[in-house]
C-alpha cells in the first residue's frame, strides 16, 4: 500500500514533507521523489531533514501563512499558489505548495505543476491578447469618436472644419469615414481606402468604401431599416467577403452626429479590421473544446457535438473506447509515455476512421466515436475492428521498448438503443464497462438484456421518487437481544417499500438505485425522521430500546446530515442515546475525515455508533483505534458457519477480542441456530441478532413482542 | 549585503517582466508571454560605498483572470506599480492595485509608466495627471524594450531605501 501510495505520488509530481520544525521551517523529506526535486534542493536527501532558506524565497514567505495552518488543532489546508523556480541548469521548475494539518501531522506538499502551468499559460496568454487587442481598438474608437463629433458640432464654417475633420482622420489608423446625411458626399481616410481595397479585375470600378459598408449591414444586420429611419447608432461585427480571395472580419461603430433639431447632419462610420482578433477568439473557443494533450475534440465539444447529431435525427453509432490497464502502463512507463500513447493512439484512431466521423478524448484513457453512415451493428463491428487492427501494432516508448495495448469498445445506436445523449452515453459506457472485464480487445454492442438491466433501473428510479412523494415506505424493526440479561435492548431499523403493485420490495432492490441517482439523500432523512418518531413513541410506551439506523456512503458525504439528525432529534423531542447510526467499514476507510467528523458529533450528542458487516470490507484496525466507535456488527457470513469452519470460529474469537480490548461491543448478526448462539455466548459476544428470535418485524408487531418479553 | 524585497504590480501586459529582465539581464523580448503566479529575481546593486540585493517579486499582472493578493506584499520594502503609456486603462487599473496595497503596507511606492518608446495615448488631464503623481514616492516614465529609466529607477530606489 505505502510502495502504491509513493507511485501515486510520484506519478502526481509531489514531495511529501513533514515539517519538524515550525519555527526554523525545518523538514523531513517523507515520501515522493523525483529529479526536479534533487535540481530545486541539492542537498536534501529522502528522509533526512533540511530546512527551507532564502534560496527558495516564495516558498520561505508561504511557511509565514503555513504556520497559522500547522498551528491548527483541527484539519486544514493552505496553497501556496503558483510560483517558478530556476534550477541551476536555468531549467524553469512550475511549483505549488500546499500546507497540511492533518491528524496532527503538519506536512508540506512541493508539487511540480508543470501540466497546470502551461495549460494556464496557454489559456491566458490568448485571453489577455484578445483582451489587449479590444482594449486598443477601443480606446482609439473612442477617442476619435469624440474629437470628431466635437468638430462637427462646431458653429458651421465649412474650410475650416473641412480642414481640421481632414487631418484628425487622416492621422487615424483605422478607417474612418465621415458622410453627409444621405451618404452621398463622404470623407474617408487612406486606411478606410486600404481596408477596402479591392481586385479590380472582377470588377471594373471598386465600390466605395461606404457603399460596401451599407451593403453589409444591409445583408447583415435585420435591423438595419430601424437604424436608418430612427438615426440610431450601431456598433458591431460584419463579415465582408470578396471573391476571390478577400475575408475579413470588421468591427463597425456607426454614430450619426444630429443638429439641435435632432435631425442626422452626418454620419461618423468607423471600420477596423478584428479578422486577427477573430482568430484569436477562434483559437481561444477551440482551447475550450480541445483536449490539450491530444488536441482531439475534448468532452465537452463531444457533447455538443452528440447533442447535433441527435437533433439532425440521423442514425449513427456511438462507439465508447477504454484502453485497458492503461493505469498499470502509466506506473510501469511513467506518466510521460502514458501521454505519449494516448497522442499516438488519438492518431492511429483517427486514420481509421471516415472523414464523416468524429472522435473526441472524453476521459482520461477514455476516447467517444461518432460514426456515421454506418447501415448496421455488422458493419459497425467492421469498423470497430478496423480500429482495433491499427492499434494492434505495437506502440515504442522513447527507449524504443515496444509493448502492446488493448481497447474495450462499447457501441449502441441511435435512435435504436437510445434517444438521449444521457442514455446513448450512459449505455455505451456500460457496454465498454461490461466488455473491459475480459482484459483484452473487446468489442461489446449494447444489448437487450443490458438494455432491460438500464431500463429497470430506470424505472425503479422514477418510481422510487414517486415513493418519496406518496410515502410508500416502512420501517421494520429486528430485535438485538443483550446476551447477559436475554433481553431486547435494541433494534435495526430496516427499510420496506410497499410497492402499490409488486408489493413489498426489498431493500436489496432498490438502495443500490437510490444511491446511484442520489435518491438515498431523502429516502435516508426519511428513515432518520421515522427512526426517531419510532424511538420517541416507543419511549413513552415505557420501552427504552435503541434503534440504530444504516447509513449510505452518500449520506455520510452530505453535509447537511447532522444537522438534519438534529433538527429531527429536537422535532421529536427524543433522547439521542435512542439512536445509533450503522456504518460499513468501506465507508469509514473511503472518506475517513468526514466519517470522523460525523460520528463524533453524533457522540457528542449522546448518539453510538457501530460498523456494519463487519469483516467483510477492507478490516482496517487502524481506523478501529481512532474512529469514535461504539459497537462492531460480525457479518452474518463468519457466524454462518461458525459452528463447523474452524477459521470463522478463530475470526469470530479474534474480532470479539480485539474489540473488547478496543472497549467495543459486539453485536453477531445472523444468528439462526442454538449451536451458534452457544459459541458466541461462550466467546462473551454482547449481543445478537437473527432469526433465532425475530425476523425483521412491523413496528406494532416489535410493540408486542417487548410486551410479551415485560410479561415473562 | 542588505537584501530588500520589491513587488512589481500592475494589469496584464503592461511590461513588468520585461522591465525586470531589461533591469537583470539587460535583454528585451518582442514576444510576450504572459506571466503566471510569481516569479523572483535577484539583483545587486552597487552605489558609492553600499550593495544592495533587490529580490524582484515579478507577479502575475492583475485582471478578470487573477486578482490582486494583498499577501504577496508581505515583507516588500517597495513596491512598483507599473502602467502601459498605450493603454489609458492600465493607469486606473494600477491606481486600484495601488489602493488595495495601501491597505496592507506603507511601504514606498514608484509608480512607472512603461513603453515609453511608442506613442502615448493617454489622454487624461493634466490635473488628474498630478493627482496620481502626489501618490507615489517616486516616478518615471520607462522603456523594457530601449532600456531607458530602467536601470535608473531601480538605482533610485536603492538610494531611496538605503536613506530610510
Amino acid at each position: 500500500m505505502a510502495s502504491l501510495l509513493n507511485k501515486v505520488i510520484n506519478a502526481l509530481e509531489q514531495i511529501v514533507l513533514e515539517v519538524t520544525d515550525i519555527n526554523s521551517g525545518t523538514v523531513r523529506w517523507v515520501e515522493g521523489e523525483g529529479e526536479w526535486f534533487n535540481d530545486l534542493y541539492p542537498d536534501s536527501i529522502p528522509n533526512e531533514t533540511f530546512v527551507i532558506d532564502e534560496e527558495t524565497p516564495f516558498l520561505l514567505d508561504f511557511l509565514i501563512d503555513a504556520k497559522l495552518v500547522w498551528q491548527e488543532t483541527e484539519n486544514a489546508k493552505l496553497r501556496s499558489g503558483l510560483w517558478t523556480e530556476l534550477t541551476p541548469d536555468k531549467q524553469e521548475l512550475h511549483l505549488e505548495a500546499i500546507a497540511i494539518k492533518q491528524d496532527q501531522h503538519s506536512l508540506l506538499i512541493i508539487s511540480n505543476q508543470k501540466e497546470n502551468f502551461k495549460l494556464q499559460q496557454k489559456t491566458k496568454q490568448l485571453a489577455r491578447e484578445v483582451l489587449l487587442s479590444y482594449d486598443r481598438l477601443f480606446l482609439k474608437s473612442e477617442y476619435l469618436h469624440t474629437r470628431l463629433v466635437s468638430i462637427l458640432k462646431q458653429p458651421p464654417e465649412p474650410s475650416n472644419i473641412n480642414k481640421t475633420l481632414v487631418k484628425v482622420i487622416e492621422s487615424a489608423e483605422f478607417a474612418v469615414l465621415v458622410t453627409s446625411s444621405d451618404f452621398s458626399n463622404n470623407i474617408e481616410n487612406p486606411a478606410a481606402l486600404k481596408l477596402f481595397e479591392q481586385e479590380t479585375t472582377y470588377s471594373a470600378q471598386p465600390s466605395k468604401p461606404i457603399d460596401i459598408i451599407l451593403r453589409l449591414m444591409q445583408n447583415q444586420l435585420p435591423e438595419y431599416e430601424r437604424i436608418l429611419s430612427t438615426n440610431s447608432s450601431w456598433d458591431g461585427e460584419l463579415c465582408w467577403i470578396s471573391p476571390p480571395s478577400t475575408l475579413k472580419w470588421l468591427k463597425i461603430a456607426f454614430y450619426p452626429v444630429k443638429n439641435k433639431l435632432n435631425e442626422v447632419e452626418n454620419w461618423i462610420i468607423f471600420a477596423n479590421d478584428i479578422s486577427s482578433i477573430k482568430h484569436l477568439v477562434q483559437r481561444n473557443e477551440q482551447l475550450a473544446l480541445q483536449d490539450m494533450l491530444t488536441e482531439l475534440p475534448n468532452r465537452f465539444s463531444f457533447w455538443q457535438t452528440l447533442d447535433k447529431h441527435i437533433v439532425a435525427d440521423q442514425s449513427f453509432y456511438l462507439l465508447y473506447l477504454d484502453i485497458n490497464e492503461f493505469r498499470r502502463h502509466n506506473e510501469f512507463y511513467g506518466h510521460d509515455e502514458g501521454d505519449k500513447l494516448l497522442i499516438e493512439l488519438s492518431k492511429r484512431i483517427s486514420t481509421a476512421l471516415k472523414t464523416s466521423d468524429f472522435l473526441a478524448r472524453v476521459g482520461g484513457d477514455e476516447f467517444a466515436i461518432i460514426l456515421n453512415k454506418v447501415n448496421n451493428q455488422a458493419d459497425c463491428r467492421k469498423e470497430i475492428e478496423h480500429i482495433i487492427e491499427c492499434i494492434n501494432k505495437p506502440f515504442h516508448t522513447n527507449k524504443s521498448e515496444s509493448f502492446n495495448i488493448s481497447l474495450s469498445v462499447g457501441a449502441a445506436n441511435y435512435p435504436n438503443d437510445a434517444q438521449s445523449v444521457e442514455d446513448l452515453m450512459k449505455f455505451v459506457d456500460l457496454s465498454a464497462y461490461n466488455g473491459k472485464k475480459k482484459k483484452r480487445n473487446s468489442i461489446q454492442f449494447y444489448s437487450q438484456s443490458m438494455k432491460d438491466a438500464s431500463r429497470y433501473a430506470i424505472k425503479v428510479e422514477q418510481e422510487l421518487r414517486l415513493a418519496i412523494k406518496n410515502n410508500e415506505f416502512e420501517l421494520y424493526l429486528q430485535p438485538i437481544l443483550d446476551i447477559k440479561t436475554n433481553c431486547i435492548n435494541k433494534a435495526e431499523a430496516l427499510i420496506r417499500w410497499n410497492h402499490p403493485i409488486r408489493g413489498i420490495v426489498s431493500p436489496d432492490d432498490f438502495i443500490p438505485i437510490a444511491e446511484k441517482s442520489g435518491l438515498i439523500i431523502s429516502l435516508g432523512q426519511w428513515v432518520i425522521s421515522r427512526t426517531c418518531q419510532i424511538a420517541k413513541q416507543l419511549s413513552e410506551l415505557g420501552f427504552e430500546i435503541k434503534i440504530s439506523m444504516n447509513l449510505s456512503p452518500t449520506q455520510v458525504a452530505d453535509v447537511n446530515l447532522f444537522a438534519f439528525l438534529s433538527t429531527c432529534i429536537n422535532d421529536n423531542q427524543v433522547n439521542p442515546y435512542l439512536l445509533e447510526l450503522e456504518v460499513t467499514e468501506g465507508v469509514l476507510v473511503d472518506d475517513y475525515s468526514v466519517a470522523e467528523k460525523l460520528l463524533s458529533n453524533a457522540r457528542t450528542i449522546g448518539m453510538s455508533v457501530s460498523v456494519d458487516d463487519f469483516g467483510t470490507g477492507y478490516s482496517s484496525l487502524s481506523y478501529l483505534k481512532k474512529l469514535p466507535l461504539d459497537f462492531l456488527k460480525i457479518d452474518r457470513s463468519f457466524i454462518k458457519e461458525i459452528v463447523t469452519d474452524d477459521n470463522d470460529k478463530a475470526i469470530v474469537r479474534a474480532v470479539i477480542g480485539m474489540a473488547h480490548t478496543l472497549n467495543l461491543c459486539v453485536t453477531a448478526e445472523g444468528v439462526e441456530t442454538d449451536e451458534q448462539l452457544t459459541f458466541l455466548i461462550d466467546n462473551s459476544c454482547n449481543s445478537v441478532q437473527g432469526y433465532i428470535f425475530s425476523r425483521p418485524i412491523k413496528v406494532d408487531n416489535f410493540i408486542k413482542l417487548l410486551k410479551e418479553q415485560n410479561q415473562t | 549585503m542588505i537584501q530588500k524585497k520589491i513587488c512589481l504590480l500592475g494589469a496584464s501586459s503592461v511590461g513588468k517582466t520585461s522591465l525586470v529582465k531589461q533591469f537583470v539581464e539587460g535583454i528585451f523580448s518582442e514576444k510576450y508571454l504572459t506571466t503566471i503566479g510569481v516569479k523572483i529575481d535577484k539583483k545587486v546593486v552597487t552605489l558609492a560605498e553600499q550593495q544592495i540585493q533587490f529580490m524582484l517579486w515579478d507577479m502575475e499582472g492583475n485582471d478578470s483572470y487573477n486578482v490582486f493578493q494583498e499577501r504577496y506584499l508581505r515583507g516588500a520594502a517597495a513596491y512598483i506599480i507599473v502602467v502601459d503609456q498605450t493603454r489609458a486603462s492600465s493607469i486606473r487599473e494600477g491606481i486600484d492595485i495601488h489602493t488595495l496595497a495601501r491597505q496592507v503596507t506603507d511601504c514606498p511606492a514608484i509608480l512607472t509608466v512603461n513603453k515609453n518608446d511608442l506613442p502615448a495615448t493617454w489622454h487624461i488631464e493634466d490635473r488628474e495627471n498630478e493627482g496620481y503623481q502626489s501618490l507615489f514616492d517616486l516616478q518615471f516614465s520607462t522603456s523594457a524594450k530601449t532600456g531607458a529609466n530602467v536601470e535608473e529607477m531601480f538605482v533610485a530606489l536603492a538610494k531611496l531605501l538605503l536613506k530610510g
